[in-house]
């Protein structure tokens, strides 16, 4: 059980509990070289988890903007780019064929709404900002359609509350939603449960990002 | 390939690689190819009146959220969540196989399910 502050019908986290998850899940994240961080605001005790990523999508999803017309140009630019940069040597298989992004994760905590939520900012290896067209046709097909016909914007132009700098975010108005089904499951069984593990399973792979299954079992609940 | 549940649905037709599980154990390779999946509803989910399938181990999580929802008739706004391990979400793209091979106890997989609401 998490500690007597949550009230056993209600999805919402304090910041401290929500902070004692993070650095468990960041335990994890060193041992698998996951590669989260945890970032504190100077002079604070605020902080949040953030992560970036490099990833190769089908090139159709950087055909959504209009600034740009010639399109084969400025993907071939990505893949020239992308191989002579050594630290992205990862990525050379791919070049070929796909485009590379960078996508920078935040998980921070929301104090109005007291649930973590998600933030990030996308662009291409040249730095070019993603347009928020182009971040749609990269949300996961299972689904995009879904949260593309809502009746709220769910991915949203923010400035990010601690850095101050333009992210994308993923709304949490309909975080309970899924968060409320696994802690009931887990109170019946008489389980503990990681929040910020469980909330991440279910948000990442909707922008992308893979959340390994060794988290489901190796990262304890906070006492 | 029989089995004690009712009639096969339109949707069931439509993917073979789902099936109810058999009460018989059938031969070694079907065993292999597929595993036992045992679904349960979570919250005001609709409960599957079959709950145990053998499930191809390539299926993708999202495939049998798919499946899964046209089997519940749900609408096109409501999103089934599947979790494994009672509290975790596996990507859309994961493969059952690797579930199994990572969650599965007793020759089978357990996976809860639940959906959102409806838009409006």
């Amino acid at each position: 059980m998490m500690a007597g502050e949550r009230n056993p019908a209600s999805c919402y986290l304090d910041e401290r509990t929500f902070q004692l998850c993070c650095q468990l899940f960041l335990q994890h994240s060193e041992t698998i070289q996951d590669g989260w961080s945890w970032e504190q605001i100077k002079g604070t005790d605020e902080g949040f988890m953030k992560k970036t990523v490099l990833m190769p999508v089908k090139p159709s999803v950087l055909h959504k903007q209009h600034e740009y017309s010639i399109q084969d140009e400025n993907m071939v630019t990505d893949d020239i780019q992308a191989n002579v940069e050594d630290e992205t040597a990862g990525v050379q298989a791919v070049c070929e064929i796909h485009a590379v992004l960078r996508y920078e994760y935040h998980v921070l905590y929301s104090c109005s709404y007291q649930i973590p939520v998600l933030y990030f900012r996308a662009s291409t290896l040249d730095g070019r900002p993603l347009s928020l067209e182009e971040v749609w046709s990269n949300v996961h097909p299972n689904y995009r359609q879904r949260l593309q016909q809502g009746p709220w914007d769910t991915l949203t132009q923010q400035e990010h509350p601690l850095l101050g700098q333009p992210f994308f975010m993923l709304h949490p108005c309909r975080t309970e939603e899924f968060m409320k089904p696994a802690l009931d499951l887990a109170q019946a069984e008489n389980k503990r449960m990681n929040y910020i593990v469980t909330w991440l399973s279910v948000v990442g792979p909707v922008l992308r990002l893979d959340v390994p299954l060794s988290y489901s079992t190796e990262v304890s609940a906070p006492d | 390939m029989s089995d004690n549940a009712e009639s096969p649905t339109e949707t069931q037709k439509d993917d073979p690689s789902i099936q109810h599980a058999a009460t018989e154990q059938t031969g070694a390779s079907d065993e292999k190819k597929k595993i036992d999946v045992l679904l349960k509803a979570v919250g005001d989910a609709p409960i599957m009146k079959t709950k145990k399938w053998s499930v191809e181990r390539g299926r993708t999580v999202q495939s049998l959220a798919q499946f899964i929802s046209r089997f519940l008739k749900l609408e096109a706004s409501e999103q089934l969540f599947i979790y494994v391990n009672q509290s975790f979400a596996p990507s859309p793209d994961q493969e059952v196989g690797v579930l199994f091979e990572c969650f599965g106890s007793d020759g089978k997989l357990v996976l809860h399910y639940c959906k959102s609401q409806a838009w409006g």
